[in-house]
């Protein structure tokens, strides 16, 4: 009989339940659980997400023993975790002594860790190196969302939670397409359509999300802040903002009124590329729907100008009072399972656990008592910060844990480049992959499905994820590994269990004191704040409309529309925009591996073309091209599609032949420093030898296996 | 009438859950482990056309071109649906070109001689006891059986 394990998915954000069916030590199936969220549906990855932990090296191998080089011209040597901990160690206290703890960058992990494993790094991090250099992949996604809300609204948190979307009248999506990176959020924007609510839908391709809508509103690429102040201006000239909720609950408004004045629908239909009446009509919908939902991604937050349009949304929320009850808020729907644990958990480079800041004194004191140890007040780097600090020497050595920076972050060769300068790379992973083979030591890791512990949703739900089969090899859990590193350089950690972890944390952070294990069990679920363990948890937040702000109002907010940072040209005449698929995730070290998703596609991946682009450089669907920009080239499969618009491509950043990445521009929002993923210049060149391209290919992915171990 | 499963574009988001679904309900053993692009043959198909997403399978045709295309009485009518004879098919292809709706796929299977072919083709899952496995794991319930059209709420309300 197969034993039947309770667990949360691995994947999206969404936080999935799902049951993992094990029969001899192996997982047979996966059945969806019933999760508040999910309600016994599942996607495919849920469904058909989990054979990656049978190792079958499709793409890259599983790493099992602790792997050490002292040069890094050498092969990687299998070596015990004694000699592997204490080569991290000394060589990081060498590097503390020689250039100061500031001279070490970290990272926290937002996948299949868990929140004890995060706390644990952060923990590391601050007391053992005596640094704020930790900081993770929110950076590179919706860490213009944390900033922009933590602003205007006192969270950066969605308000409120996704089984609530399917009660909200109208849900407006902006640069987000649901249908695509988390279809059980889709499944619940489909379930409030069918209640009668109306789906507006800001994109510039025709989405599957576009398809599901009463209004889309395709606007040109990189005008996202235009046309939020063009939505602000006909709140306003039309009356339709709730003027008591306004004088009430919220600061700026006059200062907002003079920032949106020019820009009228008509004001921006050059801009924006959209008729004047469209937008009144679609601000109309929204102002005058009962509750109303925003929700965005990284069409959103993935541009210079990405904070101050996440401020522009929450002012539309706050300008029609669409806040601080059931059914309505603000929704930045976060992508990987546990990037809002991992922010949660103090993986930033400001923040402790908990959201409570680093520069505090109080606070900093709370922290230093219960760690024993004198803690930095001076915040630290961001991720996407580190290629120029490195250049400038100012980063000697980057502990990376459960990311890809080579293939998740913005100019690859840079990326690269700032790994090749530093004295020491960590690299702590359950697979090989592009960033490890920069490394001087690798530390493999159990996975998701080998460990338990907590994850924090993308509605700021904990839900407790299990084990359900034992580890292959010589690996250890993050925590575990992270605790053998502090122990060797003179901070002893040592803990039994995450449960252990849990309870140290839990009292440290006022908002999620009354979540334990037993609770957890118990409820199924529990959102914070959940500030005692009598309290049920917050579905949503800012009730009595009382925001967390210094003045306990929400924030207006509206800035002049600045365009993006690298315009095509006559050398690279079209915009790349990255995006993503559904049967794959991230950097695909976990769904590269599982032989349904990889039926489904495969290397080198697409890139999505209008039919008039296509036909101008004489491009044919489903053949091979070379796309360049200033920074790389890479080879990818064209494909001819009228859903995207005219003289932009898109290709989603899954793939590691046809990877996008070593396109993309290291632009960044000044504030939260996320990169311009959505917006660089490129040109596309037809191979007239399809052989060649094909036997290219080929070549490239048997090679690239080679690399990573299979 | 003749059951069959239709899908709902309103709801379906082209996510292919079903193909996979699909296919392993049909495998012997529902083994993830043996799906390869090569072999992959789901029974219904989602189709991305420009302003249009779903999946297309066999409707079951009351008076079914391929059953009639068949010179060797491998489709046949049977328990409310067009259902294939076991063995019986040649391979001659008419049933292909005579479906309306691509619904029809002809595969080689094995590399025994002689060749021994498969009708692929929806069998609306008549031997999974939980019924079409598509319908089962739809994330958005696009998908549906529909037993007596005069009767079947979600067509009627389409229709007004």
């Amino acid at each position: 009989m197969a034993k039947k394990v309770l667990t949360i998915c691995p994947y999206c954000g969404s936080g999935c339940q799902i049951y993992l069916f094990v029969e001899n030590g192996e997982i047979i199936k996966a059945e969806p659980g019933p999760g508040r969220t999910n309600e016994n549906e599942l996607c495919l990855k849920g469904y058909y997400g989990w054979d990656f932990l049978k190792n079958p090296k499709r793409l890259t191998a599983r790493l099992e023993r602790p792997l050490l080089r002292y040069n890094r011209t050498d092969e990687f040597k299998e070596v015990s975790w004694e000699e592997a901990i204490g080569f991290a160690a000394k060589k990081l206290a060498d590097i503390k002594a020689k250039y100061g703890p500031n001279a070490i960058m970290c990272t926290g992990s937002a996948r299949g860790s868990g929140n004890e494993a995060n706390y644990i790094m952060q923990k590391f991090v601050r007391a053992a190196i005596g640094t704020n250099n930790i900081d993770h992949c929110a950076r590179v996604c919706h860490g213009s969302s944390v900033a922009g809300l933590a602003a205007t609204l006192g969270s950066g948190a969605m308000s409120n939670s996704i089984p609530e979307i399917e009660n909200t009248k109208c849900v407006l999506i902006f640069g987000y397409n649901p249908a695509e990176s988390h279809p059980i959020v889709a499944r619940r924007i489909i379930k409030a359509r069918e209640k009668g609510a109306k789906v507006i839908v800001v994109d510039p391709r025709f989405t599957e999300q576009a398809k599901i809508s009463d209004l889309w509103l395709a606007l040109k690429n990189g005008t996202n802040m235009a046309l939020v102040n063009a939505l602000g201006n006909v709140l306003i000239t039309e009356k339709l903002y709730n003027k008591k909720y306004v004088t009430n609950y919220t600061d700026g408004f006059e200062e907002y009124c003079k920032a949106i004045e020019k820009y009228t629908p008509e004001y921006v239909e050059n801009i924006t590329g959209i008729e004047a009446k469209t937008i009144r009509q679609a601000a109309r919908i929204y102002a005058e729907a009962e509750s109303a939902t925003i929700l965005w991604g990284m069409g959103v937050t993935q541009f210079t100008q990405a904070v101050d349009v996440v401020k522009g949304l929450s002012s539309l929320a706050l300008l029609t009072g669409n806040l601080g009850r059931e059914n309505v808020g603000v929704g930045p729907v976060r992508g990987q399972n546990n990037v809002q644990g991992a922010c949660d958990h103090g993986a930033l480079p400001a923040l402790f656990p908990g959201y409570q800041s680093v520069e505090d004194e109080t606070i900093r004191r709370k922290f230093e008592l219960a760690w024993g140890v004198k803690l930095p007040a001076k915040p630290g780097y961001h991720l996407t910060e580190i290629p120029r600090l490195a250049k400038e020497g100012k980063v000697k050595a980057y502990y990376i844990f459960g990311e890809d920076l080579v293939q998740s972050d913005p100019d690859a060769a840079g990326v690269r480049e700032a790994l090749a300068s530093m004295e020491l790379v960590i690299v702590q992973d359950i697979f090989m992959n592009k960033t490890a083979l920069h490394a001087d030591v690798i530390f493999p890791a159990t996975s998701w499905g080998e460990h338990e512990g907590v994850y924090s949703s993308a509605d700021r739900r904990f839900q407790k994820f299990n084990k359900a089969i034992e580890p292959k090899g010589d690996v250890k859990p993050d925590w575990e590994i992270i605790s053998l590193l502090s122990t060797a350089l003179g901070y002893p950690m040592k803990y039994n269990n995450t449960e252990e972890i849990w309870e140290e944390l839990r009292k440290l952070c006022p908002l999620y004191a009354g979540v334990t294990y037993k609770r957890l069990e118990e409820f199924g679920s529990i959102l914070w704040p959940c500030p005692d363990e009598n309290h049920p948890g917050t579905k949503y937040l800012y009730e009595g409309n009382k925001f967390a702000t210094s003045s306990g109002k929400g924030l207006l907010f509206a800035a002049e529309y600045r365009p993006p940072q690298e315009r095509p040209d006559e050398e690279y005449p079209l915009i790349l925009c990255t995006v993503r698929e559904i049967g794959h995730y991230s950097v695909r070290t976990m769904t590269g591996n599982c032989s349904a998703l990889q039926t489904l596609s495969d290397e080198p991946g697409y890139i999505q073309i209008n039919p008039k682009d296509a036909e101008k450089l004489d491009l044919a669907d489903q053949e091979l091209a070379w796309i360049t920009s200033r920074r790389g080239k890479v080879i990818a499969r064209i494909l001819i599609t009228e859903r995207v618009n005219i003289g932009t491509v898109y290709m989603t950043y899954h793939w590691w032949i046809g990877a996008c990445n070593e396109l993309t521009i290291d632009a960044l929002d000044p504030i939260s420093k996320t990169p311009e993923f959505k917006y660089c210049a490129v040109k596309l060149e037809l191979i007239a030898d399809q052989v060649f391209a094909e036997d290219y290919v080929q070549q490239e992915y048997s090679n690239l296996k080679k690399k990573m171990f299979c | 009438m003749n059951n069959f499963v239709v899908a709902d574009s309103e709801k379906c988001i082209g996510c292919r859950t079903c193909e996979i679904a699909c296919v392993l309900a049909h495998s012997k053993d529902g083994s993830l482990s043996k799906l390869s692009a090569k072999t992959f043959c789901p029974r219904l198909k989602v189709v991305k056309a420009a302003t249009l997403t779903t999946p297309v399978q066999c409707r079951h045709c009351e008076n079914a071109p391929c059953v009639a295309a068949c010179p060797k009485q491998a489709l046949v009518q049977n328990d409310h649906s067009v259902q294939v004879v076991k063995g019986a098919c040649v391979g001659c292809k008419a049933c292909l070109a005579a479906c309306p709706y691509g619904a029809i796929e002809i595969v080689i299977a094995g590399n025994s001689t002689p060749r021994r072919v498969e009708v692929i083709k929806c069998d609306l899952c008549r031997d999974r006891e939980d019924g079409p496995a598509c319908i089962k794991t739809c994330p958005t319930n696009a998908l549906h059986k529909v037993y007596n059209l005069s009767f079947d709420r979600r067509i009627n309300q389409r229709k007004r």
